[in-house]
């Protein structure tokens, strides 16, 4: 298997291709940052100008830009509290308090050395265990899929925040508007009330933005008066660095690259969940949970390094079978594609000097992205602090319009994030968390779906969800995270006894 | 030749359009087009816009720009709704896919009909495929439609749409036809049927041809037919449903249209651009290592088409409506 890897190097660090993956890069970190702007957007618009080029120079690009989008997100998300991309999400929880702590700069770091960690594992990965793995995707069909929306709607409990009431309220409103659509069994439409942008349901990018751009542009209004921060307080200079600390946060890297690679390999699961399943399984075994979510950098790591690894791991059932893991994944194949070539086993036997120059310009931009990320984009993205609240709001508002107005070019996905937008600012006076929203966003339609499926294909035998091994894990997995609290609490009665 | 009035038309609405300069004597085209696409950037009609659209300014010529404009929403209607209210000076084209769009004028009342489109060429034809697993029990259509008349339990076929989608309707009729019993889940994408398909939580799917035919080569599919009037140049061993004793034809296909009413030369313009762009060598032989199933049609027949997949999917809804 390693003779491939050493034919495609060459191919894969041609000039073109080197440039090619340097542009991607810096493309997707500015793609990435802006909320609305996704990497999957911003790789489609690409693919016609990659006509010209090589396959591997015009891969090099896709996979720069994927890795470096993956991280834009947390800029944002970071220093305003907005997250760039969907992924993002988790990362506000712990990002923005820090940078209200004036340490902006270290969050930053542990974001980017996070997001590289788990993006080069993710895309050691790829390149070390692709045609086994694929054997893993292959295990899921609608039943296994229910469960993992299970699993993932049980980790709801960590995000509920301080007030259950409170928390449990956004999730059950976030289902509701998971709700809305056209149902794909039936094709009955819900809740659509004859808008034809409602049939395929709320588009979730341009729901997450308006839930988290719009409320941060309404806060600054409201301290349009403020001055920006003063230089002497921006502190990118950093007063410590995640090098010196790495033992705090080993485990944490480890554990959520794993859980970014599995989810990463499941198609259709990937992306914005993994990094709130990360954050979730992080916070649960810190000794110190309650610190999650004032700004505690464990919580970056972890959001960071899941969404990092989710990243290559995605690209498995894509190369070896032709089904993505992701949104990504799927246009990085339409690129494909349009390079004459095949996804599925036959391309690893026709084209293997691009297979195997696609993983490695994976993984190179994987590592380049801590330089890149960390030392340019950082300081550049950084000084946007410094603008007075009066000039930072509506140029977040116009860069926001801007994006999500591009999603489908759509004028009433605009009016979505208005209104959205004023929900999540109620929420927010109200002290009601949103993420817990996002979550039941994300994985209502997914249970649902799956599960009718299931009982479809199985014509109405309830069996069919406890019929296979991966299922009974599933299971056994949803059930431990709901029944962590009540061992902790007895763990907490005993030692003070 | 032109009325006149249908010039004074095309006159004041490039004029209207066009506030700096543009005058009657300005070349076709003088500004770019948009070619509007009803699904997302990077899917299967995305692709084919992009690359056409390339072709198509090359045989334009005088720098001709076109530019692809995403619409998707509600299964292409969000984007065949703007094209057909697009005005029709011949700067807006767009992509529909029949039968999906006939199905839709049928089972509903969309903002437009097919009378609301000036077809100027098909580019592709994907004809639909039932398809096993390679280690599947049944080797031939008829083992299949034989378990599925005899078996104790109607045999679970997967597609890629939503419930009533072509593949849906397809089935229908093949039970309709052969008495099979057929339990249909509809998986709502491609990508989540092959899944399922691959990892054997269903026995059978349905797919386009050009979908579904590397995994055929490497035995991990086995395609008991093809769903067209004859066999296919992309795979000609594959039987067709007919030889088999099934008249059932259902495929997907993408064309070029405009808003009805553009100006006859402009029209007979766009023509000439597609069809010199699917001529080309380089674009010939770009699909062709795609395995894309070219299938261009000319304007005149791309229009005849079009009229008969609606007659036959009108029957079939009064037949056995979907929904």
């Amino acid at each position: 298997m390693f003779e491939p890897l050493i034919h495609a190097i060459p191919v894969a660090f041609s000039l073109q291709s080197i440039v090619a993956m340097l542009v991607g890069l810096v493309a997707g970190l500015v793609v990435g940052a802006l909320p609305g702007l996704t990497v999957s957007m911003g790789i489609a618009v690409l693919i016609p100008l990659t006509f010209g080029m090589s396959p591997t120079a015009a891969l090099g690009l896709m996979a720069g830009m994927y890795n470096g989008g993956s991280y834009g997100g947390a800029i944002t998300a970071i220093l305003l509290r907005i997250p760039g991309t969907p992924a993002s999400v988790a990362t506000t929880l712990d990002g923005y308090p820090m940078t209200q702590r004036g340490e902006a700069a270290y969050a930053l770091q542990v974001a980017v050395v996070s997001g590289t960690i788990g993006s080069v594992l993710s895309a050691l990965a790829l390149i070390l265990f692709a045609p086994p793995l694929t054997k893993v995707s292959l295990l899921f069909g609608p039943a296994e899929y229910f469960w993992v929306a299970m699993f993932g709607m049980a980790t709801v409990s960590v995000l509920l925040g301080d007030d259950m009431v409170k928390g449990i309220f956004a999730a059950a409103f976030g289902l509701l508007l998971g709700a809305v659509g056209q149902d794909t069994l039936t094709g009955t439409e819900r809740m659509t009330f004859d808008v034809l942008e409602l049939v395929d349901g709320l588009n979730i990018i341009v729901l997450l933005t308006g839930l988290f751009a719009i409320p941060p542009v309404l806060n600054m209004a409201e301290e349009a008066a403020r001055q920006g921060m003063p230089a002497h307080l921006l502190a990118l200079k950093r007063s410590r660095s995640v090098f010196g600390e790495w033992r705090r946060y080993l485990t944490i890297w480890m554990r959520s690259s794993v859980i970014g690679i599995i989810i990463g390999i499941l198609p259709g699961a990937g992306g914005s969940m993994t990094s709130l399943v990360a954050y979730n399984d992080a916070k649960r075994r810190s000794d110190d949970p309650d610190s999650y979510g004032k700004g505690n950098p464990e919580g970056i790591a972890a959001s960071e390094c899941g969404n990092g690894a989710d990243n290559a791991a995605a690209m498995v059932p894509a190369l070896t079978l032709g089904i993505p893991g992701s949104g990504v994944a799927a246009i990085i194949l339409g690129g494909l594609l349009v390079h004459g070539m095949r996804p599925g086993p036959q391309l690893f036997r026709d084209n293997p000097d691009v297979v195997y120059g696609f993983m490695l310009q994976m993984l190179t931009t994987a590592a380049l992205l801590s330089v890149f990320g960390g030392l340019l984009a950082t300081r550049l993205f950084g000084q946007a602090l410094r603008l007075p609240p009066i000039l930072l709001a509506p140029l977040i508002l116009c860069i926001t319009v801007v994006g999500v107005y591009s999603v489908n070019n759509s004028l009433v996905d605009l009016w979505f994030m208005l209104g959205v937008g004023l929900v999540g600012y109620t929420f927010d006076k109200l002290d009601i968390p949103t993420a817990p929203l996002v979550l039941g966003l994300l994985l209502g339609p997914i249970a649902e779906s799956q599960f009718r499926l299931a009982l479809t294909v199985s014509m109405g035998n309830p069996g069919i969800l406890v019929s296979s091994v991966t299922s009974i894990l599933l299971i056994c997995g949803t059930l431990l995270v709901l029944a962590t609290p009540l061992l902790q609490k007895r763990k907490v009665t005993t030692t003070e006894r | 030749m032109i009325d006149r009035r249908q010039m004074l038309q095309g006159v004041a609405g490039t004029a209207a359009l066009l506030p700096f300069g543009a005058t009657a004597q300005t070349a076709y085209p003088a500004k770019p087009i948009q070619m509007l696409v009803a699904f997302g950037a990077g899917g299967g009609t995305d692709i084919a816009a992009r690359s056409i659209a390339r072709f198509m300014e090359k045989h334009l010529g005088g720098g001709a720009q076109i530019g692809v404009v995403n619409k998707p929403g509600a299964g292409g209607e969000v984007g065949w709704t703007a094209l057909a209210q697009s005005p029709n000076d011949g700067y807006t084209i767009g992509f529909i896919n029949a039968p999906a769009i006939l199905a839709m004028t049928v089972e509903k009342q969309p903002r437009f009909s097919l009378d609301s489109y000036e077809p100027l060429g098909n580019l592709v034809l994907d004809a639909a495929i039932l398809a096993v697993t390679g280690d599947s029990p049944y080797k031939t259509l008829k083992d299949f439609i034989e378990a599925a008349k005899t078996g104790s339990a109607p045999i679970t076929v997967g597609t890629t749409g939503a419930a009533g989608n072509s593949e849906h309707i397809a089935l229908m009729s093949l039970s309709r036809l052969t008495g099979a019993k057929i339990n249909h889940a509809p998986f709502g994408g491609t990508a989540p049927m092959r899944q399922a398909l691959l990892g054997k939580h269903i026995p059978a799917g349905t797919i386009g041809l050009s979908e579904g035919i590397a995994e055929m080569k490497e035995g991990s599919l086995r395609i008991l037919g093809v769903m067209a009037t004859g066999r296919q140049k992309i795979a000609p061993d594959i039987p067709t449903f007919r030889e088999q004793g099934v008249d059932l034809v259902s495929g997907s296909s993408r064309g070029i249209v405009a808003p009805k009413g553009i100006p006859a030369d402009i029209a007979a313009k766009l023509r000439a651009a597609v069809k010199a762009a699917v001529s080309d060598p380089e674009y010939v032989s770009a699909t062709e290592k795609a395995s894309i199933p070219l299938h261009y049609l000319d304007g005149p027949d791309y229009a005849a088409f079009l009229k008969k997949a609606h007659a036959d999917m009108q029957a079939i809804w009064t037949a056995t409506p979907w929904k």
